[in-house]
Protein backbone atom coordinates (compact mmCIF):
# COMPACT_ATOMS: atom_id res chain seq x y z
CA UNK A 1 0.00 0.00 0.00
CA UNK A 2 1.42 3.22 -0.75
CA UNK A 3 2.06 5.89 2.05
CA UNK A 4 -0.25 8.45 0.38
CA UNK A 5 -3.33 5.66 -0.01
CA UNK A 6 -2.59 4.84 3.69
CA UNK A 7 -3.00 8.28 4.48
CA UNK A 8 -6.45 8.59 2.98
CA UNK A 9 -7.67 5.53 4.17
CA UNK A 10 -6.90 6.36 7.87
CA UNK A 11 -8.42 9.89 7.09
CA UNK A 12 -11.32 8.27 5.66
CA UNK A 13 -11.28 5.94 8.91
CA UNK A 14 -11.36 8.24 11.32
CA UNK A 15 -13.70 10.49 9.62
CA UNK A 16 -16.12 7.80 9.19
CA UNK A 17 -15.84 6.21 12.49
CA UNK A 18 -15.77 9.29 14.48
CA UNK A 19 -19.08 10.01 12.60
CA UNK A 20 -20.34 6.71 12.85
CA UNK A 21 -19.55 6.70 16.84
CA UNK A 22 -21.61 9.87 16.93
CA UNK A 23 -24.34 9.01 14.91
CA UNK A 24 -24.53 6.26 17.47
CA UNK A 25 -23.94 7.51 20.73
CA UNK A 26 -27.08 9.91 19.40
CA UNK A 27 -29.11 7.14 18.61
CA UNK A 28 -27.98 5.09 22.01
CA UNK A 29 -28.86 7.99 24.46
CA UNK A 30 -31.56 8.64 22.43
CA UNK A 31 -33.09 4.87 22.97
CA UNK A 32 -31.72 4.95 26.69
CA UNK A 33 -33.44 7.48 27.94
CA UNK A 34 -36.86 6.75 25.95
CA UNK A 35 -36.05 2.83 27.54
CA UNK A 36 -35.46 4.29 30.75
CA UNK A 37 -38.63 6.23 31.18
CA UNK A 38 -40.43 3.42 30.07
CA UNK A 39 -38.97 1.64 32.55
CA UNK A 40 -39.98 4.11 35.45
CA UNK A 41 -42.78 4.59 33.81
CA UNK A 42 -44.20 0.73 34.69
CA UNK A 43 -42.40 0.94 38.24
CA UNK A 44 -44.87 4.29 38.57
CA UNK A 45 -47.62 2.57 37.79
CA UNK A 46 -47.02 -0.18 40.19
CA UNK A 47 -46.20 2.51 42.66
CA UNK A 48 -49.13 4.28 41.88
CA UNK A 49 -51.33 0.91 42.01
CA UNK A 50 -50.10 0.46 45.68
CA UNK A 51 -51.37 3.87 46.25
CA UNK A 52 -54.65 2.80 45.42
CA UNK A 53 -54.69 -0.56 47.00
CA UNK A 54 -53.63 1.79 50.60
CA UNK A 55 -56.32 4.40 49.89
CA UNK A 56 -58.96 1.44 50.45
CA UNK A 57 -57.45 0.31 53.26
CA UNK A 58 -57.49 3.86 54.75
CA UNK A 59 -61.52 4.14 53.48
CA UNK A 60 -62.21 0.81 55.33
CA UNK A 61 -60.24 2.16 58.46
CA UNK A 62 -62.36 5.39 58.73
CA UNK A 63 -64.70 3.20 59.94
CA UNK A 64 -63.01 0.64 61.76
CA UNK A 65 -62.90 1.20 65.49
CA UNK A 66 -60.31 -0.85 66.86
CA UNK A 67 -57.58 -0.65 69.25
CA UNK A 68 -55.18 -1.29 66.10
CA UNK A 69 -56.04 -0.23 62.91
CA UNK A 70 -53.33 -2.70 60.26
CA UNK A 71 -52.18 -1.35 56.82
CA UNK A 72 -51.11 -4.02 54.69
CA UNK A 73 -47.95 -3.27 52.34
CA UNK A 74 -46.53 -5.40 49.67
CA UNK A 75 -42.45 -5.92 50.67
CA UNK A 76 -40.56 -3.21 49.25
CA UNK A 77 -42.51 -0.25 49.97
CA UNK A 78 -43.08 2.02 52.51
CA UNK A 79 -45.57 4.62 53.79
CA UNK A 80 -46.03 8.37 55.44
CA UNK A 81 -49.27 9.87 55.69
CA UNK A 82 -49.49 13.47 56.60
CA UNK A 83 -52.58 15.62 57.94
CA UNK A 84 -53.16 18.82 55.56
CA UNK A 85 -50.57 21.08 57.57
CA UNK A 86 -48.33 18.65 55.98
CA UNK A 87 -47.56 17.37 59.43
CA UNK A 88 -46.52 13.96 59.93
CA UNK A 89 -49.28 11.32 60.98
CA UNK A 90 -47.76 7.98 60.80
CA UNK A 91 -44.69 6.87 58.71
CA UNK A 92 -42.63 3.96 58.53
CA UNK A 93 -39.55 5.65 56.74
CA UNK A 94 -37.96 9.13 57.18
CA UNK A 95 -39.50 11.86 54.41
CA UNK A 96 -37.06 13.85 52.98
CA UNK A 97 -36.81 17.33 54.44
CA UNK A 98 -37.00 18.96 51.31
CA UNK A 99 -39.95 16.89 49.99
CA UNK A 100 -41.54 18.65 47.08
CA UNK A 101 -45.05 18.38 47.66
CA UNK A 102 -45.99 19.27 44.16
CA UNK A 103 -44.48 16.84 42.45
CA UNK A 104 -46.14 13.29 42.09
CA UNK A 105 -43.12 11.47 41.09
CA UNK A 106 -39.60 11.97 42.84
CA UNK A 107 -36.44 9.66 42.53
CA UNK A 108 -33.76 9.86 45.66
CA UNK A 109 -31.10 8.35 45.21
CA UNK A 110 -32.43 4.55 44.77
CA UNK A 111 -35.79 5.51 45.80
CA UNK A 112 -39.06 6.47 43.95
CA UNK A 113 -41.59 8.38 45.93
CA UNK A 114 -44.64 8.97 45.26
CA UNK A 115 -47.23 11.42 46.82
CA UNK A 116 -50.76 10.87 46.77
CA UNK A 117 -53.32 13.53 47.64
CA UNK A 118 -56.42 12.00 49.54
CA UNK A 119 -59.82 13.92 49.79
CA UNK A 120 -61.84 13.50 51.83
CA UNK A 121 -58.93 12.97 54.20
CA UNK A 122 -59.45 9.23 55.44
CA UNK A 123 -58.09 8.87 58.92
CA UNK A 124 -57.10 12.46 58.70
CA UNK A 125 -54.32 11.83 56.05
CA UNK A 126 -54.62 14.82 53.33
CA UNK A 127 -51.47 13.07 51.85
CA UNK A 128 -50.14 9.67 50.90
CA UNK A 129 -46.59 9.25 50.50
CA UNK A 130 -45.45 5.85 49.23
CA UNK A 131 -41.25 5.39 48.82
CA UNK A 132 -40.74 2.55 46.65
CA UNK A 133 -37.11 0.65 46.23
CA UNK A 134 -36.64 1.33 42.43
CA UNK A 135 -35.84 -1.70 40.56
CA UNK A 136 -32.28 -1.48 39.02
CA UNK A 137 -31.98 -4.54 37.42
CA UNK A 138 -33.94 -3.34 34.53
CA UNK A 139 -31.72 -0.21 33.69
CA UNK A 140 -28.99 -2.25 34.25
CA UNK A 141 -29.81 -4.97 31.94
CA UNK A 142 -30.79 -2.06 29.25
CA UNK A 143 -27.09 -0.44 29.74
CA UNK A 144 -25.46 -3.14 29.29
CA UNK A 145 -27.62 -4.05 26.03
CA UNK A 146 -26.37 -1.05 24.90
CA UNK A 147 -23.08 -1.22 25.91
CA UNK A 148 -22.83 -4.48 24.20
CA UNK A 149 -24.69 -3.22 21.15
CA UNK A 150 -22.42 -0.10 20.65
CA UNK A 151 -19.42 -2.44 20.71
CA UNK A 152 -20.36 -5.20 18.20
CA UNK A 153 -21.39 -2.17 16.29
CA UNK A 154 -18.22 -0.71 16.25
CA UNK A 155 -16.58 -3.97 15.52
CA UNK A 156 -18.99 -4.05 12.46
CA UNK A 157 -18.65 -0.69 11.55
CA UNK A 158 -14.96 -0.97 11.45
CA UNK A 159 -14.75 -3.55 9.30
CA UNK A 160 -16.95 -2.57 6.92
CA UNK A 161 -15.57 1.01 7.26
CA UNK A 162 -11.86 -0.37 6.42
CA UNK A 163 -13.35 -2.37 3.22
CA UNK A 164 -15.09 0.86 2.05
CA UNK A 165 -12.33 2.42 2.69
CA UNK A 166 -10.67 0.48 0.17
CA UNK A 167 -12.84 0.88 -2.33
CA UNK A 168 -12.56 4.74 -1.46
CA UNK A 169 -9.06 5.08 -2.05
CA UNK A 170 -9.20 2.05 -4.99
CA UNK A 171 -9.49 4.87 -8.10
CA UNK A 172 -6.89 6.49 -6.41
CA UNK A 173 -4.45 3.71 -6.09
CA UNK A 174 -4.99 2.97 -9.84
CA UNK A 175 -4.19 6.77 -10.62
CA UNK A 176 -0.78 6.13 -8.89
CA UNK A 177 -0.31 2.76 -10.91
CA UNK A 178 -1.43 4.36 -13.94
CA UNK A 179 1.26 7.03 -13.11
CA UNK A 180 4.14 5.53 -12.07
CA UNK A 181 3.17 2.86 -15.66
CA UNK A 182 3.44 6.40 -17.27
CA UNK A 183 6.40 7.64 -15.99
CA UNK A 184 8.47 4.14 -16.58
CA UNK A 185 6.84 4.16 -20.40
CA UNK A 186 7.74 7.92 -21.23
CA UNK A 187 11.49 7.56 -19.74
CA UNK A 188 11.53 4.08 -21.99
CA UNK A 189 10.01 5.84 -25.22
CA UNK A 190 12.05 8.38 -24.67
CA UNK A 191 15.08 6.81 -24.34
CA UNK A 192 14.81 4.46 -27.53
CA UNK A 193 14.84 7.33 -30.13
CA UNK A 194 17.47 8.90 -27.98
CA UNK A 195 19.70 6.47 -28.24
CA UNK A 196 19.32 5.67 -31.36
CA UNK A 197 20.06 9.08 -31.97
CA UNK A 198 22.89 9.15 -29.91
CA UNK A 199 24.50 6.08 -31.38
CA UNK A 200 24.03 6.53 -34.81
CA UNK A 201 25.84 9.61 -34.38
CA UNK A 202 28.80 7.42 -32.59
CA UNK A 203 28.75 5.11 -35.43
CA UNK A 204 29.08 8.38 -38.21
CA UNK A 205 31.87 9.71 -35.78
CA UNK A 206 33.72 6.65 -35.33
CA UNK A 207 33.34 4.91 -39.22
CA UNK A 208 33.73 8.63 -40.87
CA UNK A 209 31.43 7.68 -43.40
CA UNK A 210 30.03 10.15 -45.81
CA UNK A 211 27.73 8.15 -46.98
CA UNK A 212 25.71 7.21 -44.07
CA UNK A 213 22.45 6.63 -45.11
CA UNK A 214 21.31 3.97 -43.04
CA UNK A 215 22.50 5.84 -40.05
CA UNK A 216 20.54 9.10 -40.93
CA UNK A 217 17.92 7.26 -41.95
CA UNK A 218 17.77 6.15 -38.24
CA UNK A 219 18.33 9.81 -36.97
CA UNK A 220 15.67 10.71 -39.14
CA UNK A 221 13.09 7.82 -37.73
CA UNK A 222 14.19 8.47 -33.90
CA UNK A 223 13.68 12.40 -34.09
CA UNK A 224 10.40 11.87 -35.38
CA UNK A 225 9.44 9.28 -32.88
CA UNK A 226 10.46 12.02 -30.28
CA UNK A 227 8.57 14.85 -32.05
CA UNK A 228 5.27 12.43 -32.37
CA UNK A 229 5.43 11.88 -28.90
CA UNK A 230 6.31 15.65 -27.93
CA UNK A 231 3.26 16.46 -30.78
CA UNK A 232 0.75 13.66 -28.53
CA UNK A 233 1.40 15.08 -25.26
CA UNK A 234 1.01 18.35 -25.59
CA UNK A 235 -2.05 17.72 -27.49
CA UNK A 236 -3.64 15.86 -24.32
CA UNK A 237 -2.04 18.55 -22.22
CA UNK A 238 -3.41 21.21 -24.21
CA UNK A 239 -6.79 19.43 -24.90
CA UNK A 240 -8.87 21.00 -22.74
CA UNK A 241 -7.97 24.65 -23.70
CA UNK A 242 -7.56 23.85 -27.46
CA UNK A 243 -8.81 26.04 -29.64
CA UNK A 244 -9.91 24.11 -32.55
CA UNK A 245 -9.96 25.90 -36.13
CA UNK A 246 -12.35 23.87 -37.87
CA UNK A 247 -11.98 24.65 -42.21
CA UNK A 248 -12.97 22.59 -44.88
CA UNK A 249 -9.26 20.52 -45.53
CA UNK A 250 -8.22 18.19 -48.10
CA UNK A 251 -7.69 14.67 -46.38
CA UNK A 252 -6.49 12.89 -49.21
CA UNK A 253 -3.58 15.17 -49.79
CA UNK A 254 -2.65 15.53 -45.49
CA UNK A 255 -3.03 11.43 -45.53
CA UNK A 256 -0.38 11.45 -48.54
CA UNK A 257 1.48 14.17 -46.65
CA UNK A 258 1.64 12.07 -43.43
CA UNK A 259 2.47 8.75 -45.01
CA UNK A 260 5.58 10.35 -46.63
CA UNK A 261 6.17 11.55 -43.34
CA UNK A 262 5.73 7.35 -41.99
CA UNK A 263 7.51 6.52 -45.08
CA UNK A 264 11.25 6.37 -43.48
CA UNK A 265 9.58 4.18 -40.78
CA UNK A 266 7.50 2.21 -43.11
CA UNK A 267 10.82 0.95 -45.14
CA UNK A 268 12.71 0.72 -41.78
CA UNK A 269 10.32 -2.12 -41.29
CA UNK A 270 9.92 -3.54 -44.60
CA UNK A 271 6.30 -2.92 -44.73
CA UNK A 272 4.46 -2.87 -47.99
CA UNK A 273 1.99 -0.06 -48.49
CA UNK A 274 -1.29 -0.27 -50.22
CA UNK A 275 -3.22 2.82 -50.58
CA UNK A 276 -6.56 3.41 -52.04
CA UNK A 277 -7.25 7.13 -51.94
CA UNK A 278 -9.58 9.07 -53.31
CA UNK A 279 -8.35 12.51 -54.74
CA UNK A 280 -9.91 15.32 -52.32
CA UNK A 281 -11.88 14.02 -49.93
CA UNK A 282 -12.46 17.60 -48.39
CA UNK A 283 -13.85 17.31 -44.35
CA UNK A 284 -14.31 19.90 -42.08
CA UNK A 285 -11.98 19.41 -39.79
CA UNK A 286 -8.91 21.48 -37.57
CA UNK A 287 -5.61 20.58 -39.22
CA UNK A 288 -4.07 19.70 -36.18
CA UNK A 289 -6.83 17.08 -35.06
CA UNK A 290 -6.60 16.03 -38.61
CA UNK A 291 -2.92 14.90 -38.26
CA UNK A 292 -2.90 14.05 -34.50
CA UNK A 293 -6.03 11.35 -35.68
CA UNK A 294 -4.07 10.12 -39.02
CA UNK A 295 -0.65 9.89 -37.56
CA UNK A 296 -1.39 7.85 -34.23
CA UNK A 297 -3.62 5.59 -36.94
CA UNK A 298 -0.27 5.11 -39.08
CA UNK A 299 1.87 5.25 -35.96
CA UNK A 300 0.18 1.82 -34.41
CA UNK A 301 -0.56 0.29 -37.60
CA UNK A 302 3.53 0.89 -37.87
CA UNK A 303 4.51 0.03 -34.71
CA UNK A 304 2.30 -3.36 -34.32
CA UNK A 305 2.79 -4.83 -37.49
CA UNK A 306 4.86 -7.76 -38.69
CA UNK A 307 8.02 -7.10 -40.16
CA UNK A 308 7.32 -7.40 -44.04
CA UNK A 309 3.97 -7.06 -43.34
CA UNK A 310 0.79 -5.31 -45.42
CA UNK A 311 -0.36 -1.78 -44.36
CA UNK A 312 -3.37 -0.77 -46.27
CA UNK A 313 -4.71 2.81 -46.01
CA UNK A 314 -8.21 3.68 -47.80
CA UNK A 315 -9.83 6.83 -47.63
CA UNK A 316 -13.21 7.92 -49.50
CA UNK A 317 -15.79 10.19 -49.09
CA UNK A 318 -17.35 8.09 -46.48
CA UNK A 319 -14.96 7.01 -44.35
CA UNK A 320 -10.95 6.74 -43.50
CA UNK A 321 -9.56 3.02 -42.94
CA UNK A 322 -6.27 1.82 -41.47
CA UNK A 323 -5.38 -1.92 -41.71
CA UNK A 324 -2.23 -3.52 -40.39
CA UNK A 325 -1.56 -7.29 -40.10
CA UNK A 326 -0.07 -7.36 -36.67
CA UNK A 327 -0.32 -8.67 -33.33
CA UNK A 328 -3.83 -7.44 -33.54
CA UNK A 329 -5.86 -6.92 -29.70
CA UNK A 330 -7.58 -9.74 -27.69
CA UNK A 331 -11.20 -9.02 -28.34
CA UNK A 332 -11.58 -8.65 -23.75
CA UNK A 333 -9.28 -5.58 -24.69
CA UNK A 334 -11.48 -4.04 -27.47
CA UNK A 335 -13.97 -2.90 -24.91
CA UNK A 336 -11.65 -0.32 -22.92
CA UNK A 337 -9.16 -0.02 -25.61
CA UNK A 338 -9.78 3.93 -25.80
CA UNK A 339 -8.82 4.43 -22.60
CA UNK A 340 -6.10 6.59 -21.58
CA UNK A 341 -2.78 4.60 -20.99
CA UNK A 342 -4.31 1.60 -21.88
CA UNK A 343 -1.62 -0.73 -23.61
CA UNK A 344 -3.56 -3.75 -25.13
CA UNK A 345 0.05 -5.42 -26.12
CA UNK A 346 2.96 -4.24 -24.45
CA UNK A 347 5.52 -5.97 -27.30
CA UNK A 348 6.02 -2.45 -28.49
CA UNK A 349 6.82 0.61 -26.32
CA UNK A 350 4.28 2.98 -25.97
CA UNK A 351 2.43 5.31 -23.29
CA UNK A 352 -1.14 3.85 -24.45
CA UNK A 353 -2.96 7.34 -25.15
CA UNK A 354 -2.45 7.22 -29.44
CA UNK A 355 -6.14 5.70 -29.27
CA UNK A 356 -7.49 8.04 -26.60
CA UNK A 357 -6.30 10.88 -28.91
CA UNK A 358 -7.89 9.36 -31.77
CA UNK A 359 -11.06 8.66 -29.47
CA UNK A 360 -11.42 12.33 -28.11
CA UNK A 361 -10.95 13.62 -31.84
CA UNK A 362 -13.57 11.61 -33.38
CA UNK A 363 -16.42 12.37 -30.01
CA UNK A 364 -15.53 15.88 -30.57
CA UNK A 365 -16.33 15.68 -34.76
CA UNK A 366 -19.27 13.01 -33.53
CA UNK A 367 -17.53 10.46 -36.18
CA UNK A 368 -18.09 6.59 -35.79
CA UNK A 369 -15.18 4.64 -35.11
CA UNK A 370 -14.30 0.80 -35.41
CA UNK A 371 -12.13 -1.68 -34.67
CA UNK A 372 -12.25 -4.96 -35.82
CA UNK A 373 -8.93 -7.10 -34.62
CA UNK A 374 -8.01 -10.73 -34.32
CA UNK A 375 -5.16 -11.47 -32.53
CA UNK A 376 -1.99 -12.40 -34.82
CA UNK A 377 -3.93 -11.43 -37.89
CA UNK A 378 -4.00 -7.70 -37.56
CA UNK A 379 -6.88 -4.98 -36.62
CA UNK A 380 -8.56 -2.27 -38.86
CA UNK A 381 -9.57 0.83 -37.79
CA UNK A 382 -12.25 2.96 -39.44
CA UNK A 383 -13.35 6.49 -39.05
CA UNK A 384 -16.73 7.37 -40.21
CA UNK A 385 -17.58 10.99 -41.06
CA UNK A 386 -20.48 10.64 -43.17
CA UNK A 387 -23.90 10.18 -41.57
CA UNK B 1 -42.43 12.31 92.46
CA UNK B 2 -42.48 13.71 88.89
CA UNK B 3 -43.71 11.13 87.34
CA UNK B 4 -46.28 10.32 90.05
CA UNK B 5 -47.15 14.27 89.50
CA UNK B 6 -47.76 13.25 85.86
CA UNK B 7 -49.66 9.98 86.02
CA UNK B 8 -51.44 11.66 88.85
CA UNK B 9 -52.26 14.78 86.30
CA UNK B 10 -53.33 12.33 83.39
CA UNK B 11 -55.51 10.11 85.91
CA UNK B 12 -57.16 13.53 86.35
CA UNK B 13 -57.50 14.47 83.09
CA UNK B 14 -59.04 11.15 81.86
CA UNK B 15 -61.51 11.26 85.13
CA UNK B 16 -62.41 14.53 84.18
CA UNK B 17 -62.73 14.06 80.53
CA UNK B 18 -64.89 10.84 81.58
CA UNK B 19 -67.20 13.15 83.31
CA UNK B 20 -67.77 15.95 81.64
CA UNK B 21 -67.99 14.00 78.30
CA UNK B 22 -67.89 10.74 77.49
CA UNK B 23 -70.81 9.98 80.51
CA UNK B 24 -73.57 12.28 78.48
CA UNK B 25 -72.25 11.06 75.07
CA UNK B 26 -72.31 7.06 76.27
CA UNK B 27 -75.59 7.76 77.81
CA UNK B 28 -77.37 9.09 74.89
CA UNK B 29 -75.15 6.57 72.34
CA UNK B 30 -73.21 9.02 70.41
CA UNK B 31 -69.72 7.16 70.17
CA UNK B 32 -66.91 9.94 70.93
CA UNK B 33 -64.68 8.20 68.58
CA UNK B 34 -67.21 8.27 65.39
CA UNK B 35 -67.36 12.15 65.80
CA UNK B 36 -63.84 12.37 66.21
CA UNK B 37 -63.10 10.16 63.00
CA UNK B 38 -65.69 12.69 61.40
CA UNK B 39 -63.50 15.50 62.29
CA UNK B 40 -60.76 13.87 60.70
CA UNK B 41 -62.32 13.35 57.77
CA UNK B 42 -63.57 17.07 57.23
CA UNK B 43 -60.40 18.98 58.34
CA UNK B 44 -57.53 16.33 59.03
CA UNK B 45 -55.43 19.02 60.77
CA UNK B 46 -55.50 19.11 64.55
CA UNK B 47 -54.90 22.31 65.28
CA UNK B 48 -58.08 23.19 62.95
CA UNK B 49 -59.67 20.26 64.56
CA UNK B 50 -59.69 21.64 68.01
CA UNK B 51 -60.47 24.82 67.10
CA UNK B 52 -63.54 23.70 65.77
CA UNK B 53 -64.31 21.77 68.29
CA UNK B 54 -63.56 24.77 70.84
CA UNK B 55 -66.26 26.57 68.99
CA UNK B 56 -68.89 24.25 68.97
CA UNK B 57 -68.43 24.00 72.42
CA UNK B 58 -68.49 27.36 73.31
CA UNK B 59 -70.99 27.97 71.14
CA UNK B 60 -73.15 25.02 70.32
CA UNK B 61 -75.14 25.14 66.65
CA UNK B 62 -76.25 22.61 64.44
CA UNK B 63 -74.00 24.93 61.56
CA UNK B 64 -70.61 24.70 64.13
CA UNK B 65 -71.62 21.01 64.67
CA UNK B 66 -69.83 18.33 62.57
CA UNK B 67 -73.13 16.06 62.50
CA UNK B 68 -75.18 16.57 59.61
CA UNK B 69 -78.78 18.58 59.86
CA UNK B 70 -80.62 15.46 60.11
CA UNK B 71 -78.78 14.28 63.53
CA UNK B 72 -80.60 17.19 65.70
CA UNK B 73 -84.03 15.82 64.77
CA UNK B 74 -83.20 13.34 66.60
CA UNK B 75 -80.81 15.03 69.00
CA UNK B 76 -81.54 18.52 70.91
CA UNK B 77 -78.49 20.95 70.79
CA UNK B 78 -76.36 20.67 73.66
CA UNK B 79 -75.83 23.64 76.39
CA UNK B 80 -72.90 25.75 76.23
CA UNK B 81 -70.23 24.66 78.59
CA UNK B 82 -69.60 25.73 81.51
CA UNK B 83 -66.09 25.14 82.18
CA UNK B 84 -63.43 27.77 81.17
CA UNK B 85 -61.63 28.50 78.08
CA UNK B 86 -58.31 26.41 79.76
CA UNK B 87 -60.39 23.56 81.07
CA UNK B 88 -61.87 23.12 77.74
CA UNK B 89 -58.79 23.46 76.03
CA UNK B 90 -57.10 20.95 78.28
CA UNK B 91 -59.98 18.31 77.45
CA UNK B 92 -60.05 19.37 74.11
CA UNK B 93 -56.37 18.00 73.90
CA UNK B 94 -56.68 14.70 75.89
CA UNK B 95 -59.74 13.94 73.35
CA UNK B 96 -57.86 14.24 70.56
CA UNK B 97 -55.05 12.65 72.05
CA UNK B 98 -57.72 9.44 73.59
CA UNK B 99 -58.94 9.40 69.93
CA UNK B 100 -55.29 9.51 67.73
CA UNK B 101 -54.69 7.40 65.18
CA UNK B 102 -51.41 7.52 64.90
CA UNK B 103 -51.14 5.54 68.04
CA UNK B 104 -52.76 2.82 66.88
CA UNK B 105 -51.72 2.46 62.73
CA UNK B 106 -49.76 -0.47 62.40
CA UNK B 107 -47.78 -1.61 59.06
CA UNK B 108 -48.36 -5.62 58.04
CA UNK B 109 -47.15 -7.21 55.65
CA UNK B 110 -49.41 -8.28 52.25
CA UNK B 111 -50.36 -11.73 52.53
Amino acid sequence: MYRSEKRSLFRFLAIYLVSTLILFSAGSYIFYVFEKHHLLDLQRESVKHEGEKIQHQLIRLQSTFRPTLPIYLENGYDIALLDIDKKLIFSNFDLPKDFDFTQEYQLRSEYMIYNKPIDPYYLGAAYMIIRMTVDQSGIANLQKMILMFMLSGGVFFSVLGYFLGRMFVAPMRESIEMMNRFIQDTTHELNTPISTILTNLELMETLEKCDAKSEMQRIEIASKTLSRIYDDLTYLRLNQNYHREIRPLDLSRLLQERLLYFAVAIEAKRIRLMTQIDEEIIVEIDREDAIRLIDNLLSNAIKYNKTGGILEVKIDPIELSVKDSGVGIPQKELGTIFDRFKRANRSEGGFGIGLNIVYQIVQAYKYRISIDSEPNIGTEVTITWQK
Amino acid sequence: MLPFSLWSAQEDIQSRLEQECFRCHEKQKIPSEAIYRRYLLKYSSRETIRRKIFGYLSHPSAQRSIMPPQFFNKFAIKAPSDLDEKQLHELIDAYIAHFDIAGKLRILPQE
